[in-house]
């Protein structure tokens, strides 16, 4: 069980006019939950506040400690992707070395890195970088040092930051993975997806089951201490043998994370002038939903956490980047339609080359107002809260909740949360994460200060809760903002 | 021929285009500029058309209208029919148009008329000798050009000026303009000289629904004439007839109008034959006109001034004024529209209104011309409106007569009803808390709706609420989208009901509107329920469509006659309530369109009925009960749970949903569990995306009411509506 650290932390809201009206108006204190903890103190064993933050200063305020880098290239694209990607064709690894797409788009991710602009003086160094894709792994490694060396310039990165990145099958082997672990990358995420050929085939996948064997052994030979596994479920034709099977492979191979991802059907994709969500060949919902109860009954046997709606690690290997979303932590984001969050506000870079290229020129002149007010709707950052609270196995910190947002809203939502709580969806738990029993809470509910004092978490079960987080987030949404 | 062919749709389609922008002068004349360049190769127009020279004249009229710069040497189009001799009668054959332009020196005369029309305009307040009033209306149905004929009337007559003319300036509700109907009347006062003599024209316009025939029959008796307008192509349909009738009625001068003579499809000859067939109407001098690109409305102006009679003058007498519209307004109290039949008033009379026996004093009087200008006194034969502080229309009513408090007038008009609501629904708040803006929204709506009626209704199912009374299933619709746009309120309006009379065993009567508030089986010995008597009018190809439509309604076929060879008119005694529904939507259906209805009130009959009860996990759901014929209840009973399966949402549990006469459960079906609702990824930490995706949820349950732990969408309370296809 997750155990982490609380700092309280005075923070004053700014709040919209709208918004006061539904929340009351106070100075609320903001308690962060930090999640970066270095290696040596282990989040499930640490006691102590690792950061001092300033009182006054929220902690979306706070400088970004983890930065995103959007690598778009690929051989070619997946036919369930509606991702902001560059395919390349089926150029080779060694060739695509030099190819002038390439070079060009990180000289201008570099020039971006170096055109934004920081408030923070000084920059404490990031804790982590992810590189997402795309296809990282297609970039070759020179270039990735040259990102990491503007990263380190401009933000600095510590010594013992997490460093990952996306790698699909057969566009690497030993002599890449080495040269990239060499310049600090420490952490892989491989894109296997399915263990089964035709699976593999019907996606468009650019890689087959053998290159997959041969990825894995490539990572155990480098020595990478930390990986992840992908897993795409509810794929067409998939069948309960199949992802049984996937299943079972992925834990003989031993990651130390799995990434389960139910199939989503984007408009604008093959599978989606292809496939009606739950009609054949896409299995129906009742059938989708037992796959997810399998991955999350067969990963916690073989001792996998499962911490996030779709994320499984075993102890300790959590994926910091990725925590830093559920927390509510800002991140920079650079690159071609990557989305940052700081000081409060959310900002997605064009999707289209042409027009993320014109965006960092813009930058560079000065041009590009990113919006970062000091003005941020309370209710909107209670909303965020929620939703992404709720996708973790910790879930909300109710106590800060009701420091932030006011006791109202929070008492509404215990309220709105009742017959789920009944019906095994919602988990309230104490102060010490022990559950509370069903006749506890009948008799909690009829005293509001009771209600706030003795709830300390409120998350969503495994695998009920998880498997309807929407229904649930947005009962949420509507106690939120009425 | 092939090259005519192929440049005609151009021709028309820059004619259209150029006939919807009749504000800006410029463009007008320059898309007529590239008409002329376009055409140069086309031959002069041929054909005799016995109207050319018509078209002719009123065309100049409007272009002169048109142009701001000095009138010499302009050039004129005008659109022309090139009549080939056997296509007459053929719907499916387009006829070919062409545009024909011709330098012209423009004449003296026209541009005295020019002249005239303006000063026309300007003069429009002055007043004229009783005999040169003419008080009319339109008589149109829906889309058939009424209010297009309108505003070119008043554009013409120079009441309104090009440049201030709104899109059909009789509409004045935007939900009327979005709907393209008019709902609340209105009058417009215009100056017509002919001859050197000036005239007075009053048009009264009439709303175009059945639901408002009472408003329609009184805005008929403030006239002494009226335009029947009849679409060229379309022909005679039920509600025109309907209120023909009524105009003939109240021995008003008909003069029949063929309009959109300029489309394609447009067959004057088989509409005249038509009108004259099933209204006996003689039809020798009808009218044939284009309101759109202002063809006809000169003759249909003359007409006006020599064949509708004046007012008789009777200003000596008593005052009585009839009443055909009012509203209210939030600074002034209500604005009365009314027609002086008899006497004359004056600013700051003490008036009676003989029917609600109110008295106010006159604050203000004047007319309308479109806009309300104030005038000192107004005579027999003069239409005007007041306004004299009254707080709601209830106390001035359309049917109602002014008279003078001192000198009262010996009797009332004739023909003043109450409004009677035929068609009852309850009215929810989805959150309880706006119960009390609900309220306020209602009487607000209520001092400018008199036939609105409300009551409180309290459900266990559905909280607080309003059992509302209506005039039809259209004024319910107005009122209910009035009440979520103008007062901002989330309603759920559960399917309407008509109102039952329930024969006690005690021997008492009791009127009930509500299903869920019928006396229980034991205490009843029978159920009377509302009829009307239906008439369709319908090509012939769907006699036999609508027949069956009319027999699963529960009709009684009253008979059938065949108006013109193709056109036949079906008669149907049936219950109202198999007609509140979805019957009208079905009729168009399943007629393409084609048929048009017309219905009233004959009186109460017995019938065998019963109540159906709705279960939803369990829980009652009273807004769900409905009265069905005894034999149709087990299909009703099955369709609707089947269609309420189709309705509710999955939830995150199995829900049971019943149907049960009493507590026997004569169908059920039940709504399977949600299994899975989850997104999967934020990718890159985007969660934008995956919150809008939250909130579009969130709102959506919002729109739903909680019945016990069920999210139920407003669709699902009007569920009962939407069985054709079930239960047949």
């Amino acid at each position: 069980m997750l155990k982490s650290t609380i700092a309280p932390m005075l923070l004053t809201l700014h709040s919209k006019t709208k918004s006061n009206t539904i929340l009351p108006l106070k100075t609320p204190v903001f308690c962060t939950l930090l999640p970066q903890s270095p290696p040596t103190v282990r989040r499930n064993a640490s006691t102590n506040p690792l950061t001092i933050e300033t009182p006054e200063t929220p902690s979306y305020k706070l400088p970004p400690a983890s930065a995103y880098i959007h690598l778009p290239f690929c051989r070619k694209r997946c036919h369930y992707c509606d991702f902001p990607i560059v395919a390349l064709g089926s150029t080779s690894p060694e060739t695509a070395d030099d190819d002038p797409r390439i070079l060009n788009y990180i000289n201008t991710l570099i020039r971006e890195i170096e055109a934004t602009k920081t408030h923070f003086d000084p920059h404490p160094p990031l804790q982590t970088v992810f590189f997402g894709g795309g296809t990282p792994s297609l970039v070759p490694p020179r270039l990735v040092a040259k990102v990491l060396d503007t990263l380190r310039s401009r933000f600095g990165i510590c010594l013992d930051a997490e460093i990952s990145m996306e790698m699909d099958p057969g566009t690497f082997d030993d002599r890449k993975l080495k040269d990239l672990m060499g310049l600090g990358v420490n952490r892989v995420s491989l894109g296997v997806q399915a263990f089964q050929e035709e699976l593999l085939k019907a996606c468009g996948r650019a890689h087959g089951v053998k290159e997959v064997h041969e990825a894995i052994e490539i990572i155990g030979s480098c020595g990478v201490g930390n990986w992840s596994m992908d897993l795409i479920s509810s794929l067409p034709n998939q069948t309960q043998e199949m992802w049984e099977e996937s299943l079972r492979l992925t834990v003989e191979a031993q990651p130390n994370h799995v990434s389960v991802y139910d199939l989503q059907i984007e408009k604008d994709t093959k599978f989606g002038s292809l496939y009606t969500p739950g009609e054949f060949p896409l299995p129906s919902d009742t059938q989708s939903a037992k796959f997810y109860r399998m991955a999350s009954r067969t990963l916690g046997e073989a001792n996998y956490n499962h911490y996030e709606v779709s994320s499984y690690s075993k102890s300790s290997f959590e994926c910091k980047h990725n925590y830093t979303y559920w927390i509510n932590k800002p991140f920079y984001a650079f690159g071609l339609g990557s989305a940052s969050y700081i000081n409060g506000t959310r900002y997605s870079r064009p999707k289209k080359l042409k027009d993320y290229t014109n965006y960092v020129k813009n930058l560079e002149d000065g041009l590009v107002d990113l919006g970062e007010e000091d003005d941020v709707d309370e209710g909107e950052m209670a909303m965020d809260i929620v939703m992404l609270s709720f996708r973790t196995s910790k879930g909300l910190e109710f106590k800060s909740f009701v420091e932030d947002f006011g006791s109202e809203v929070a008492v509404e939502l215990c309220k709105v949360y009742e017959p789920y709580m009944k019906s095994g969806h919602v988990l309230f738990l104490d102060d010490q994460r022990r559950e509370i029993t069903e006749d506890e809470f009948s008799s909690l509910v009829l005293d509001d200060e009771r209600l706030e004092n003795e709830i300390g978490f409120i998350r969503l079960s495994d695998p009920d809760g998880f498997l309807l987080s929407n229904e649930l987030i947005s009962l949420a949404f509507g106690v939120i903002d009425p | 021929m092939q090259k005519d062919n192929g440049q005609c749709p151009d021709v028309q389609n820059l004619w259209f285009t150029n006939s919807k922008l009749s504000q800006p002068t410029t463009t007008a004349m320059t898309m007529a500029t590239t008409s002329l360049k376009l055409l140069s190769s086309q031959p002069p127009p041929h054909g005799n058309h016995h109207h050319h020279h018509h078209r002719t004249t009123t065309t100049t009229i409007l272009s002169h209208n048109r142009l701001p710069i000095p009138l010499s040497n302009r050039t004129f189009y005008s659109l022309q029919p090139l009549h080939s001799s056997n296509n007459n009668y053929s719907r499916t054959h387009r006829r070919r148009y062409r545009v024909c332009c011709k330098a012209v020196d423009v004449k003296p005369k026209d541009a005295s008329d020019f002249e005239a029309t303006a000063i026309a305009g300007r003069d429009r307040l002055l007043k004229v000798p009783t005999e040169k009033i003419r008080n009319f209306s339109i008589i149109a149905h829906i889309d058939h050009g009424k209010s297009t004929l309108a505003d070119k009337l008043l554009q013409v007559t120079g009441t309104v000026q090009t440049r201030e003319m709104k899109e059909q300036f009789l509409d004045n509700m935007d939900l009327e303009r979005e709907r393209g109907i008019t709902i609340k009347l209105q009058a417009a006062r215009m100056r017509f000289v002919q001859d050197g003599e000036p005239y007075c024209l009053n048009l009264i316009d009439t709303p175009g629904h059945v639901d408002f025939s009472y408003e329609v029959s009184r805005s008929l008796a403030a006239c002494e004439g009226a335009l029947l307008v009849v679409d060229a192509s379309q022909g005679v349909e039920a509600q025109t007839l309907a209120n023909v009738y009524l105009a003939l009625e109240n021995n008003l001068e008909v003069i029949p109008v063929l309009n959109k003579i300029d489309l394609p499809g447009a067959e004057p000859s088989r509409v005249v034959q038509e009108i004259e067939e099933v209204i006996g109407l003689d039809c020798s001098n009808a009218i044939y006109c284009s309101a759109k690109e202002g063809i006809g409305i000169n003759e249909i102006l003359t007409a006006i001034v020599q064949r509708i009679p004046p007012p008789p003058d009777s200003a000596g007498r008593p005052l009585r004024a009839l009443i055909f519209d009012s509203y209210y307004d939030a600074y002034r109290g209500v604005i009365v529209y009314f027609r002086v039949i008899d006497g004359t008033v004056k600013k700051g009379d003490r008036i009676l209104f003989m029917a609600s026996g109110k008295d106010y004093y006159a604050d203000e009087i004047g007319v309308l011309s479109p806009n309300q200008q104030q005038v000192d006194e107004l005579y027999a034969g003069e239409v005007g409106y007041m306004s004299a502080s009254i707080r709601s229309v209830a106390d001035a009513r359309v049917g109602d007569t002014i008279t003078h408090y001192g000198r009262k007038a010996e009797e009332s008009l004739p023909g003043y009803k109450e409004a009677t609501p035929m068609v009852f629904c309850g009215l929810f708040p989805v959150d309880a808390d706006q119960f009390p803006d609900l309220r306020d929204a209602l009487e607000k709506l209520q001092l400018n709706d008199a036939a609105l009626k409300f009551e409180p209704e309290t459900s266990s199912a559905m909280g607080f609420g309003f059992r509302c009374g209506f005039l039809g299933l259209l004024h319910m619709e107005i009122v209910q989208e009035r009440l979520e746009r103008e007062y901002n309120l989330t309603l759920i309006t559960t399917a309407p009901s008509v109102v039952y009379r329930v024969h006690c065993v005690g021997g008492e009567i009791v009127e009930c509107s509500n299903p869920s508030a019928l006396p229980e089986q034991g205490k009843r010995k029978s159920i009377e329920e509302p009829m009307v008597k239906i008439e369709m009018l319908t090509p012939k190809d769907y006699i036999g469509s609508l027949m069956e439509l009319s027999q699963d309604r529960r009709g009684d076929f009253k008979g059938m006659k065949f108006i013109t060879e193709t056109r036949a008119s079906l008669t149907y005694e049936m219950p109202l309530a198999e007609m509140v529904g979805d019957f009208f939507d079905q009729l168009k259906s399943r007629s393409k369109g084609y048929a048009s209805m017309e219905y009233s009130f004959i009186g109460y009959k017995e019938s065998d009925l019963i109540k159906l009860d709705v279960l939803i996990n369990g829980d009652g759901v009273e807004p769900l009960s409905t009265i069905v014929h005894k034999d149709k209840a087990y299909s009703v009973g099955r369709a609707l749970t089947q269609k309420l399966k189709e309705l509710i949402p999955r939830q995150m549990f199995k829900v049971p949903i019943q149907a049960c006469i009493g507590t026997k459960v004569i169908a059920s079906e039940s709504l399977s569990a949600i299994r899975k609702d989850v997104l999967a990824k934020c990718y890159g930490g985007d969660i934008s995306r995956k919150k809008k995706l939250l909130k579009k949820q969130a709102a959506g349950k919002k729109r739903m009411k909680a019945i016990g732990k069920v999210d139920v969408p407003q669709e699902a309370f009007m569920a009962v509506l939407k069985l054709e296809k079930e239960v047949l």
